[in-house]
Parts: structure tokens; sequence; C-alpha cells
């Protein structure tokens, strides 16, 4: 019996007009999608890797090793073939310096703004946008469409169990979509496959996840589509909830919870923390001025009944304690400021987290975030991704730093000129050595960082909870709907 | 043959959620190699009857039985004796004839047809061997009836209920279709069948009942018939006569 209906479901699904044309249209886009993407980190990769060996050029070709400054590209993910996430709004390159702290700059949108405009339309969103809307779309009139056309009368005047009936209606859903989904995924890993795309088993498992992140997703539009079905008499209406559904999950949803996140946790502006460390700063120094003032006085006052010489005399004895005092001072100024400084830096970091934190948490009502903070996790391409690569940045800076230092302590070059008279060639002038000669091959190498699969998972295993979670609830509203469902 | 009835209606009532009385204290009974027609004007309370019977509506009292089994007690045993087609035969219309009979006969509980079986009783209700492998898109009415009546009789169930066959067939279908349930009957079916059509329930049926505003007004036998106009009986029934 359940086979019956199961094997009935999918062929009703295959043999109805729409399929074959929006499943054409939806495995090309997702094809194309995958092609486009293969396309753009393979160009990605030779530009990292061109530009790699120009930094190291440039460093060999450096004056000396004092002004040795590395620059450290981000390397291309091959996940971001699949999961674009924040990829291109993070800078791709950091300058590594004494100087300089370090800082991710050159994104790709802000060095290619075309990208911007014409974002590109990846895996995570055709299957957020374009897969949801295809479940919706084949399952609104699940139930309800059947007691409009009278089969379901038919069905029922039968000896048809009703939970029988509406498990083999979802399975048979289930798998009438998700084989044909499943297809241009399995092509596109095809495609990886052909043009070579380096992937290591990590990264075949984070793609495994990433698919059966997207077929969860897809399960919860397939069971809210049939528990919407079991909600009204008519077809029309369910449509209508549906799509109005679909469309404040897939984009209000996620939008309004980092709006409203923004309201009820508000993070200072660069500025307004600018303006209270200007402010504190200003305080300080006054109040330092006026106890300044005080001590003086005080200092002062018992040189009131000397004479002029004694006064002198006086100041000369006391002239260090005192310098040595002021200079305590104004150095604990110096420190309140800048512990103040670090404070509000803290501060504003803690706020952004909070309001991260209520963001998502908002968002992941709507299970459209939830699949796409599970594959931005999943590939790497998240928002910790520039704090990472900051981290390991931060990590590498001091070790460059040391490294370089030591060099130049052992050449004892200071880098400074070198002016050679000779008979026979004349003068001239060098740059303490001789181009392209500094040895570099014992440089410690940045490391970039991890980002494991057991990394992916722990950070996407709440949204496969999430998506499992609502996918199982709406599924139990259908059922129990159909259960006292009048179908007459 | 055994002579139980095989459908069965005792003091049934339903009065819907909101108020109306539509079937009022209804006692009938169908046995084997009978045909029961409910006759009565729109809002009689057939098909609340008959939707009764297949449970997709709980009597408010009373009981209806097939084969001794209340059908809203036990449903799916009951529902086990009974073949539906209503009123309008609604089937999957991507589908072809086959493909829907395989479907509805499966449901019912009847997996060894082949497409032979299926083919031959569809020419047996009279579906034209062309229309066969045909989606039902652009089937009439007729045809799709035809189709309902196939997976009715390849469901093989001992009791038929039929709600009004006839409406929106034209009269040679129609003929075919009285000389089907005459064969039906033949085979010992108990059907019971609601209709507007006097005419046809006169040629057909062993017991002909008339429905008005939810009561069972008149039920009599074909010998308690012969002889009487039934056009006239009706009318006065309608017109609430003997009341
Ligand atoms: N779902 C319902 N809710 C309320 N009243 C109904 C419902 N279905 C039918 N009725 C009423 O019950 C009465 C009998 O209807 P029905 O059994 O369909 O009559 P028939 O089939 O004889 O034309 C009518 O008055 C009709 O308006
Ligand atoms: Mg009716």
């Amino acid at each position: 019996m359940l086979s019956t209906i199961i094997t009935h479901e999918l062929k009703n699904i295959f043999f109805s007009p729409k399929f074959s044309v929006t499943f054409i249209v939806v495995s090309l886009l997702l094809i194309l999608s995958v092609i486009v993407g293969i396309d753009q980190y393979q160009k990605a990769i030779r530009q990292y890797e061109t530009t790699t060996q120009l930094v190291q050029q440039e460093m060999r070709e450096a004056r000396g090793w004092m002004s040795l400054n590395n620059k450290i590209l981000r390397k291309p993910d091959p996940m971001q073939i699949f999961v674009a996430g924040v990829n291109n709004d993070v800078g791709r390159i950091s300058g590594i310096s004494s100087f300089f702290a370090v800082k991710l700059s050159h994104s790709t949108f802000s060095d290619d703004p075309i990208y911007a405009v014409f974002r590109f339309v990846d895996f995570a969103f055709i299957v957020t946008v374009v897969f949801s809307l295809l479940a919706i779309l084949f399952t609104y009139d699940a139930i309800n469409g059947e007691a409009e056309k009278g089969t379901l009368q038919l069905t029922f005047a039968n000896a048809v169990p009703r939970a029988q009936y509406i498990v083999g209606k979802f399975v048979g859903s289930w798998l009438g979509l998700i084989i044909p989904l499943a297809v241009p995924m399995l092509i596109s890993l095809l495609l990886l496959l052909l043009w070579n795309v380096p992937l290591q088993s990590e990264e075949w498992l984070k793609i495994v996840s990433l698919f059966a992140a997207a077929l969860l997703y897809v399960t919860f539009f397939i069971s809210l589509g049939i528990f919407l079905s079991t909600m009204t008499k008519r077809s029309s209406v369910s449509f209508l909830f549906s799509l109005v559904t679909w469309v404040c999950m897939v984009f209000i949803i996620p939008r309004a919870g980092a709006t409203v996140a923004g309201h009820i946790i508000t993070v200072p502006t660069v500025a307004e923390i600018e303006a209270q460390r200007e402010a504190f700063s200003k305080d300080r120094w006054t109040e330092y001025e006026g106890t300044m003032q005080e001590k003086w006085k005080a200092r002062n006052a018992p040189t009131q009944t000397m004479t002029k010489q004694e006064r002198e005399a006086f100041r000369d004895s006391k002239m260090w304690e005192w310098m040595e005092e002021d200079d305590r001072d104004r150095k604990q100024v110096q420190v309140d400021i800048d512990e103040q400084a670090k404070k509000l830096n803290e501060d504003l970091r803690n706020r952004k987290a909070e309001q991260e934190y209520l963001a998502f948490v908002l968002s992941r009502f709507s299970p459209a975030s939830a699949f796409q903070l599970a594959a931005m996790n999943l590939a790497g391409t998240d928002i910790a991704l520039k704090s990472r690569y900051e981290d390991a940045l931060n990590e590498y800076r001091p070790v460059f730093n040391t490294y370089k230092d030591k060099k130049q302590k052992e050449t004892g070059n200071s880098g400074g000129f070198r002016i050679e008279v000779n008979s026979d060639t004349g003068v001239k002038i060098d740059a303490g050595r001789e181009k392209g000669v500094l040895d570099i091959s014992e440089m410690p190498q940045f490391t970039h960082p991890k980002h494991t699969f057991s990394d992916a998972m722990a950070s996407a295993v709440i949204d496969f909870g999430l998506l499992g979670f609502f996918s199982l609830t709406t599924f139990a509203g259908a059922f129990v709907r159909f259960l006292r469902y009048d179908v007459r | 043959m055994n002579n139980q009835p095989l459908l069965e209606a005792v003091n049934l009532s339903k009065r819907y959620e909101d108020g109306a009385l539509a079937v009022n204290n209804v006692s009938f009974f169908v046995k084997p190699g009978e045909i029961f027609a409910m006759l009565g004007g729109n809002g009689a309370g057939k098909t609340t009857t008959i939707n009764i019977f297949l449970n997709f509506i709980e009597p408010t009292s009373g009981e209806a039985r097939i084969n001794g089994i209340s059908s809203h007690v036990e449903p799916l045993k009951a529902k086990q004796h009974v073949a539906f087609v209503s009123e309008n035969v609604m089937l999957y219309t991507n589908f072809t004839a086959i493909q829907n009979l395989d479907y509805f006969v499966r449901l019912g509980g009847k997996t060894q047809y082949t497409k032979d079986d299926y083919r031959k009783v569809l020419l047996r209700v009279g579906l034209q061997e062309e229309a066969h492998n045909k989606k039902l898109k652009g089937f009439s009415k007729g045809m799709r009836q035809k189709c309902g009546i196939a997976v009715a009789i390849l469901k093989d169930a001992p009791a038929i209920l039929l709600d009004e066959p006839t409406s929106g067939l034209d009269p040679k279908s129609g003929f075919e279709f009285i000389q089907l349930l005459d064969s039906l009957r033949n085979e010992g079916k108990a059907i019971l069948m609601s209709t507007h059509d006097i005419f046809r329930a006169k040629e057909i049926a062993d017991t002909i009942g008339i429905m008005r505003q939810g009561n069972l007004v008149m039920q009599k036998s074909r010998e308690e018939l012969s002889g009487e106009n039934l056009e006239q009986l009706y009318m006065n029934f309608m017109a609430g006569v003997y009341e």
C-alpha cells in the first residue's frame, strides 16, 4: 500500500507538465553556477600564485633586511565554488612589517566592483532561493489539490490508512524532488573532477555535508508545502500562503533578524568610539593639569617665608624628586588613556559579538538562515574567515619580524648607503647590497589558517539540528492535520 | 449465497456543524443481488448518507454498516467490502486510463491484475480501446465515469455505492450503464445508488426509496410498486402530500 502511494506520487511529479521544464532550468542554473565558480576559483588561484611569486621576487630584491616587508595573500579555497559567503568581501592581501598592524585589504568586490553589482550566484544561493521555491511549488497543493480534483475522495473510498497516505505522499514528493535535485549536484562533482580542482578528503566531506544540508533544507520546504496544503481547503489559498511564507523565510526573517538585533543591541560607530576616547583623554589631561597646579602650590608654599637664595637652594634640592614625580604622573595619565582605549575597543568587540549572536539567533527562526549559516560554516567562508586569517597573520608577524631582526644583526647591515670610488668604474652608490641577493630561503613561511572538516561540522551542527527540527515539526503538523482532514 | 444485508443504515442521522439536519433517522438495507435506488431532489440527503457509509463524515447517531461492519467504528475494515463511484468521477488527468485504473485498484487492495484485465474491464464498461492509453485530460464526463465504474468493478467488492452515476451521461451511455448495473447485480453485488432519474430507477431497482429533507419518506419494493404510478408517487412525496 505504502509503496503504491509512493510510486504514484513519484509518477505524479515526473508526469506533471511543469516538471521537466523546471528541472532542466534548475539543473542548468546549478551546473552553470558551478562552472562559473570553478572558473573564478582557478582565476583566483592563478592570481594567488603569480602575486605570491611577485612578492617573493620583491623581497629578494629588497634593499636590505631592515626594509624587508612581506605580503601575505589569502589562499583561495575550492569550497568558495559552492559557497561564496564573505569570501569576496574580505580583503585578500595583508602586509607584514614591523611598523604596521596586519590588515586585510583589496577584496574582490573592492577591486572589481562589477562583481559586487552582479553578485555571484552560487550553489548556496540557488538552493536557498530556487530549490526552496521549487519544493513549495510542487507541494503546496499536495493534499487540498487532490481534494479539489476529487481524487482524495476516491482514494479514501478504499481501506487506505490516513497515516500511510500522508507518509507515502511525503516520501513520494521527497524522492520525486530530491532525486532530480541530486542529479545536477552529482554532475557538479564530476565537473570538479574534470577540471582537476584540487580537493582533499576534508573538502569532499565538506561538500557531501553541504549537499546533505541542502537536501535537509529542501526537505523542510517539502514538509512545509504539504503542511500548508492540509491547512486550507483551497489550493489557491495555500498557494498564496506558501508564497508569503517562502518570502518571509527566505528574504524577510534573515534580514529582519540582523536589523532587529541592530536596534536591540546598538554598537557605537568608530567615530563615536574615537570621540569617547578623545573626551576621556582631554578630561584626563585637564585633571592632570589641575593636580599639577595644586602640587606646585603645595611645593611653593614652604618657600613663601624663604629668602631668594634659600628658595633657589630648596628648589634645586627638590628638582629631581619633583621631575620624577611629575613624569610618573604623566605616564600614569598615558597608561590610563591607553587602558581606556583598550577597554573601549573591547566593549566594541563584545557588543559587536553580542549583536552578531542576537542577529544569528533571531534570523535562525528562518530555515533559510540556518541553511546559509550551515553552508558558510561548512565551506569556511563564514563570518569568522576574516578573524581566522587575522589571527594567523598576527601570529606570523612577530615570527617574521624576529627572523628579519636576526638576519639584520647577523649581516650587520644597517640598510644605509655605501659609496664606492673606483678609478676604473667611477663612483658607485650602492644601496647596501646587490639587488636580488637577499637569501630568504630560510624565511619562516606563513601557514594558512586551517579549517578542518571537524571545525566546519562543529559550527554547522546546530544548523543541521535546526533544519532537522523544522522539517520534523512541519511534517508532524501536516500529519496531525491530515488525520482529521475532510476528504470530501 | 449468504442473504445477510451487505449495506445497512440503522436509524442513521446526521446533523452538520451548522445545525442542518441532513439525514434524519434513516433505515434501510441492501442484500446481495439487489439494487436500492435512492430518489430525491437536491439537498435531500442522498450524498450525506453515502458519505457516512464511506466514513467521510461521522453519523450524529445511528450506524451505517457494510457487510455488518460499522463504517465509523472500523472504517478500514468496512471499506474493504465496498466500491464507490461518485457523481463526478475525478481521476488523475495527467495519467492514462490504464494508469489510473492500476493505481486505484491497487489502493483497493487488488494487485494481481494484468494490463489485459484492465483492457477487458474497460471494454466491458464501454471505453473504446483507443482511449485506454490516453491521458484523461481530454476525456468527456461519460468517459471518466466509465473509468470510475471500471475501478469499482475491478475492486471486486461485494457492495457498490453509486452517487448519481447517470447524471450528465448521454442517453446511450445511460442505457449501457443500466445494462452494466444489471450484470453486476446478477453477479451478486449489493448496489446502493442515489439518483434523480425516476425512469432509470424504476427500470432497474429492486427497491426504491424516496428521500426528502433528510427523511426516507417512502421505501417500496418492485413488487409493491408494480401497478403504481411512480412518477405520481414521487411528485406527491416531494410535495409532502403524505405528511
Ligand atoms: N458540509 C456540509 N455542511 C453543512 N451542511 C451540509 C454539508 N453538506 C451538505 N449539507 C447540507 O445537507 C443537506 C443534504 O445534502 P446532500 O446530502 O448533499 O444532498 P443530496 O446529495 O441529496 O443533494 C443539504 O441541505 C445540504 O445543504
Ligand atoms: Mg448529492
